[in-house]
């Protein structure tokens, strides 16, 4: 591959994967974002981009929860006392649901990869059904993948199929559920 | 790699914890080890004891109140993750940040980078088991320190840059005391060469142990410091620059073997392209705001995403930036190199003798503040 | 306090009590076990170095919680720390004093509605100290220093069952 650019990237995908959707305009300001609609379209176009287009860095692997607001039960105490509040006045952050935004029962596990030698950017994204969020996993391309994975995992509860060694890794065995989840309820332990 | 298991004689394994609580862990890291003898078979890093749970804090937290969590990442350089956080939600909000701002932040970061860097080459001494460069960096460091505290009042945890630009101007006096510090500063790097980079013993513990080549180096997605010193050229502020790095001069610094001492020596020379870069943008230091025009006490940006990454002292620094339109970020993910770092070595330790191992661990410079978040 | 040393004239002795003489013994060498947790550990390094140099007071970092009397507390307690910090604190022999350094420890600081943290460590372990700051500077661990010294010099070793200030029932009866 010598000269590739964001036009040629997005035909070349294009033309290879009728299925994915070039998001217009793009997502991420600055990236283009490409939106995969099953499994194995996720992990081949993400093999070509590694393979075919030179995109050989993982930037970072994570996950959104689209389902709305955070649920404040997730916090231990209040998110936002404000004793000094003068009477009437409007918490400076209170967590509202924006009402024109378009909220949805999905995950969506989003991936950014680098070509250095172009200087481009993209990111493939694939939204997941909340009932049984699966996702073949990246291990075999990039080793990376490993620790994100399992972050990803441990705190939104994806499940990457093909992952060596899929376990907790920052929460400790105590915590139920998955934290970064907006319906998460925390559950009072030893400590609180 | 040395053979781990002979024929004729049939060892048992051996498993060794290490840490949470361990003088060169940099913190709470946790590693389980198997040995067989003194060579190590499998390595398991235990991360998570200092996992504060920050990516969800700042779901309920205003865009102002994030730049404070922000800090504590990696609270050795405070000021890039304030950078790299402010840079995500201004690409949200589209705000133009004044020139003066802008050359402010640099020479900050700069500085912080030096002081980080300082930070690391005193605590590999230790881990090396030479206690004098701890003092020497020591020493330096608080220098660094008294010029932050001019600017903004604290040593570490600075909440210096903010949305739109920087908290404060630089008090008179400051540039000068600043340059006064570099011009004594590059007499101290050839000192600290002499004291460690070229000592004999320290040579012999790292000079040719703990190599990950450049393959290995991308695959497990090193960036900074470590994937330089594996002879990769990569770096945020060449390969996308922000703020104002399209407009200064330096150079990439990068190492031969991807030995320990290689990482070790890219981080001794990117102390004296930090002095560069500060020195250059004191003397183009513009005059005008500090602040940009009509940054919102609550900001509310319009529902987007954003990704701005920044080269921090360890590595490449992103944020993922989720806004549904209300004044809390919706979803903030942090590309962490700390975290990412440290995943390697599950296979960089394997096959070392045990007492190569802190070499190694700290020849990664990793910030378990950040690694956990 | 009265001065409770007393020259026995014309001769290589001094007089002084069991409890005086003990308690100088204590708070002359704090050995602080080198445990750093976060941010403040940074600033815990920063003491031990060359500007601020514990030494001086006879503060010198220990490794091994077997040979360290204080604990500092540098830094966030999490829910998964909480043990090993316990079982690191029952290693130490007595008497031992714990000095809880920085908002985080004292009562859980920025991270006071997060799921995962401590809300301040003497949930686990007494403290005989709390500083203040987010993180404290290297002279507020200075200022923590004398004051537990000034707190050992008022114990009275002597006279309380076990001679040391951690009893076996748990209570701090000084």
């Amino acid at each position: 591959m010598t000269e590739i650019s964001v036009s040629g990237i997005v035909e070349i995908i294009k033309k290879r994967y009728p299925s994915i959707t070039v998001a217009e305009p793009s997502l991420i300001k600055g990236v283009t974002s490409f939106k995969a609609s099953s499994g194995t379209d996720y992990l081949g176009v993400i093999r070509a981009f590694k393979e075919d287009l030179g995109f050989e860095y993982l930037d970072f692997l994570t996950a959104v929860d689209w389902k709305g607001a955070v649920d404040a039960r997730g916090y231990i105490m209040d998110p936002n006392p404000n004793p000094f509040l003068p009477e009437g006045a409007v918490e400076q952050s209170e967590v509202k649901a924006n009402p024109n935004f378009q909220y949805r029962d999905h995950f969506e596990v989003v991936v950014v990869l680098s070509n250095w030698k172009e200087k481009l950017k993209a990111a493939v994204r694939i939204e997941l059904t909340r009932g049984n969020p699966r996702l073949p996993s990246l291990y075999d391309l990039w080793k990376t993948a490993d620790w994100q994975e399992r972050e990803t995992f441990d705190l939104l509860g994806i499940e990457f199929e093909g992952h060596p060694n899929l376990k907790k890794i920052l929460t400790p065995d105590f915590i139920q559920g998955h934290p970064l989840r907006k319906d998460y309820v925390h559950v009072k332990d030893q400590y609180d | 790699m040395i053979e781990t298991h002979s024929s004729s004689l049939k060892t048992d394994q051996m498993f060794i914890n290490l840490g949470p609580q361990h003088p060169s862990t940099h913190g709470v890291l946790r590693l389980g080890i198997t040995l067989d003898g003194e060579v190590i078979v499998k390595a398991e890093p235990d991360v998570g004891y200092l996992h504060r749970g920050t990516e969800k804090l700042c779901e309920v937290r205003g865009y102002h109140h994030c730049v404070v969590v922000t800090d504590r990442w990696d609270y050795v350089s405070a000021m890039t993750n304030n950078l790299v956080f402010c840079l995500a939600a201004e690409k949200l909000m589209g705000l133009e940040i004044p020139a003066r701002a802008n050359y402010l932040r640099v020479a900050m970061c700069e500085l912080n980078r030096i002081a980080s860097h300082l930070l690391f080459f005193g605590t590999y001494g230790i881990d090396i088991g030479a206690f004098t460069p701890f003092l020497h960096a020591f020493r330096e460091r608080e220098m660094v320190l008294d010029l932050f505290e001019m600017v903004c009042g604290a040593r570490m945890t600075y909440n210096y840059i903010r949305l739109g630009g920087v908290m404060a101007d630089a008090p008179p006096g400051w540039a000068d005391k600043t340059s006064e510090f570099l011009k004594y500063f590059k007499t101290k790097l050839r000192e600290y060469d002499d004291l460690l980079s070229f000592n004999p013993i320290f040579l012999d513990r790292t000079k040719k142990v703990g190599i990950i080549t450049a393959e290995q180096a991308l695959d497990w997605g090193l960036s900074g410091p470590n994937l330089r010193g594996s002879g990769v050229s990569y770096d945020v502020r060449k390969t996308f620059p922000y703020s104002i790095y399209d407009k200064l001069d330096f150079k990439v610094c990068v190492g031969e073997a991807g030995s320990c001492w290689d990482r070790y020596y890219v981080r001794m020379r990117e102390m004296a392209e930090s002095v560069k870069i500060v020195e250059q943008c004191l003397a183009a230091l513009p005059s005008g705001d500090i602040m940009a025009k009509g940054v919102a006490k609550i900001p509310t940006p319009l529902p987007g995403e954003a990704y701005a990454h920044v080269e921090g002292a360890r590595g490449d620094l992103g944020i993922y930036l989720v806004s549904d339109g209300t004044s809390c970020p919706y979803r903030l993910h942090v590309r962490a190199p700390s975290y990412i770092n440290l995943a390697i070595l599950q296979e960089a330790l394997v096959g070392l003798r045990v007492a190569d191992m802190i070499a190694v661990l700290g020849s990664i410079d990793i910030v378990l503040g950040e690694v956990d978040r | 306090m009265a001065v409770r040393i007393e020259r026995v004239p014309g001769g290589e002795f001094a007089l002084t009590t069991a409890d005086f003489f003990i308690n100088w013994a204590r708070e002359s060498a704090l050995w602080p076990l080198t445990f750093g947790l976060a941010c403040c550990a940074i600033e815990m390094m920063g003491a031990y170095a060359s500007r601020f140099d514990f030494d001086r007071m006879g503060v010198i970092p220990r490794p091994s919680p077997r040979q360290a009397d204080v604990m500092i507390i540098a830094g966030t307690v999490v829910k998964k720390m909480a043990e090993p910090i316990r079982l690191i604190y029952a290693q130490m022999p007595e008497p031992k004093f714990v000095i809880s350094m920085g908002s985080c420890a004292n009562c859980g600081g920025p991270y006071y509605d997060s799921y995962s943290v401590v809300k301040g460590v003497d949930k686990i372990i007494p403290v005989d100290i709390y500083i203040a700051g987010c993180p404290p500077r290297p002279e507020a661990l200075q200022f923590a220093i004398t004051k537990l010294q000034e707190k050992i010099g008022r114990s009275s070793p002597t006279r309380s069952a076990l001679a040391t200030p951690y009893q076996e029932k748990g209570s701090r009866v000084w």
